[in-house]
């Protein structure tokens, strides 16, 4: 090959494309968040309401509601586990009654709004991309738009609110599964009685665990529902396209929540280390 | 830059899709109350020049005004209250597929206006019957036939009484006669509520049937503007070959030798 490039350019321009493609897609995400504000507010001042109550109320049971299911059930055997791996190695050292602390706070603060951000995405997010997709490739999007009616406003904003609402909600689900479980786990194999269970998470549990949890769980909607929504918008190819910005939304989305998660962890351990 | 007194004017628009050059220096005129149709083989950017005057896709280069506003220019929120005033009928309809055949046309009204629910029930049934579909309100888009879907997606495009109605291949794939009951409809419009429309066809039946005035679509250019009785008699090859669907002309040369010697 006489014309071929050496290696390190080869890799240089392999790197800039792919961080090109990145921040245009970080930014694309982002000016759909805030121009779906901007849409948004501009009706509220006119004095109007941005959505209709119904579609607000169906998206709100379609990402509460029915998922109270799977994350109450995903939950409750991660606590499970978790009480029963965490407990067989705490008795060695007679500290099983650490236990109930540990699940509460890991749950509360990290894994709670963790697995309720990666099972939301891979439920409801693949579900907005999918329902926005189809009417992208089939013109309804286009027509919504060209009737004067905004479609950030009038598709995006109910779902996002939904989603950014109803995650601290089932984040909480997620909590009260888990430490309920492992409250089971550990009546029946440490000999830990409910009531001194539920005193042992009330002492090791902080309200400052409960309001990161809280956070991030919202910040997690807003990513989740606008990572699906931009995906469901700008699908080409047809069914096909579909079904690809589907996969890469969920694997967007699940990929973001973790990172996302990573960050704010370091951010707050950095400024609040204990 | 002056303002134009027409419907709508295309001044030197350019529109490129990649390596595509779809229109190239595209000038056009509609005045009120026109029914101006567009012709061209499939592909030739009728559905952009449509596209282009609604705002949903920005040329590279030219002017395009809707009465005096210049569509080019008009910020988002100002390009939403223009096209209020502008009805568009999609080639495949468009209609919200989760949405009953009274609620897709009841959209505009909710969104828009401040009609109570009776308001909004009338003017729904009044353009439902209108268009003949009085009878299919709580159908859904996938229970009806493609000629359904046009008359109900036309009933949308008119429920906000718009000025401008935009029609992209209105006629395609119905059946003659449905096909000459959308026809009859735009020219009753036309008449009776004063609406200015441009229809983008390659269906000849129908484009002889609706138009005042026709404009050939040809390479990204209007190669003939005219009455449409000067286009059934024009001399000008590519159009008489596009009028009378002969296989013999310009527009085909090259690629039909290709075709014929497989």
């Amino acid at each position: 090959m006489p014309n071929a490039e050496p290696p390190p350019v080869v890799i240089a321009e392999g790197v800039g494309h792919v961080t090109r493609y990145f921040l245009r897609e970080v930014g694309s995400v982002f000016w759909l968040i805030a121009n779906t504000f901007e849409e948004t507010f501009e009706r509220i001042q006119r004095g109007r309401l941005p959505f209709r109550a119904v579609s607000f109320f169906r998206h709100t049971e379609r990402v509460g509601v029915d998922s109270v299911p799977l994350v109450g059930l995903v939950s409750f055997f991660l606590g499970l586990t978790m009480a029963l791996l965490t407990g067989y190695q705490l008795q060695r050292f007679g500290t099983e009654r650490l236990i109930p602390g540990l699940v509460a706070i890991t749950f509360t603060r990290e894994l709670g709004p963790l697995l309720t951000g990666i099972m939301i995405a891979a439920r409801i997010g693949a579900a907005f991309t999918a329902e926005l997709g189809t009417m992208q490739v089939s013109e309804e999007v286009e027509a919504i738009e060209a009737m004067g009616i905004g479609p950030l406003r009038f598709l995006v904003a109910p779902r996002m609110l939904a989603l950014v609402l109803l995650m601290p909600c089932l984040s909480t689900v997620s909590n009260l599964a888990a430490i309920f479980a492992s409250s089971l786990v550990c009546k029946a194999f440490f000999s830990i009685a409910f009531p001194y269970f539920f005193d042992l998470v009330k002492d090791s549990l902080l309200i400052r665990d409960i309001i990161t949890g809280i956070l991030k769980s919202f910040l997690f909607g807003l990513l989740i529902a606008a990572i699906a929504c931009y995906r469901g918008l700008t699908v080409k190819g047809g069914a096909a396209g579909v079904g690809t910005s589907t996969t890469s939304s969920v694997v967007t989305a699940i990929t973001t929540v973790i990172g996302f998660d990573t960050l704010y962890n370091v951010v707050y351990t950095t400024f609040y280390p204990t | 830059m002056s303002t134009p007194l027409q419907m709508v004017e295309l001044r030197d628009v350019h529109m490129r899709f990649e390596e595509k050059k779809v229109l190239d220096g595209v000038s056009l005129k509609i005045e009120p109350r026109e029914r101006l149709v567009i012709m061209g083989q499939s592909g030739s950017g009728k559905s952009t020049i449509l596209r282009l005057i609604l705002g949903t896709l920005r040329p590279d280069s030219g002017s395009i005004f809707f009465k005096q506003f210049e569509i080019t220019r008009l910020s988002r929120r100002k390009l939403q209250r223009v096209r209020q005033h502008i009805g568009m009928v999609f080639q495949y309809s468009a209609l919200l597929s989760s949405r009953n055949v009274r609620d897709n046309v009841a959209l505009p009204l909710e969104e828009l206006t401040d009609k109570s629910r009776s308001e909004i029930d009338k003017i729904v049934d009044e353009k439902l019957e209108l268009v003949g579909m009085g009878d299919s309100k709580e159908l859904l888009p996938e229970e009806l036939s493609g000629g359904m879907r046009k008359r109900v997606a036309l009933a949308r495009a008119l429920v906000l009484n718009p000025e401008l109605l935009l029609l992209d291949e209105p006629s395609a794939g119905l059946d003659p006669v449905i096909a000459s009951v959308i026809d009859e409809l735009i020219i009753s419009l036309s008449e009776k509520s004063k609406v200015t429309s441009i229809t983008a066809t390659h269906e000849m039946d129908s484009a002889f049937r609706i138009a005042t005035r026709m404009a050939m679509l040809y390479q990204g250019t209007i190669i003939k503007e005219a009455k449409p009785e000067e286009f059934k008699h024009s001399k000008n090859p590519v159009v008489a070959q596009f009028v009378s669907g002969s296989t013999e002309g310009p527009i085909l040369e090259g690629s039909l030798d290709a075709i014929t010697k497989k």
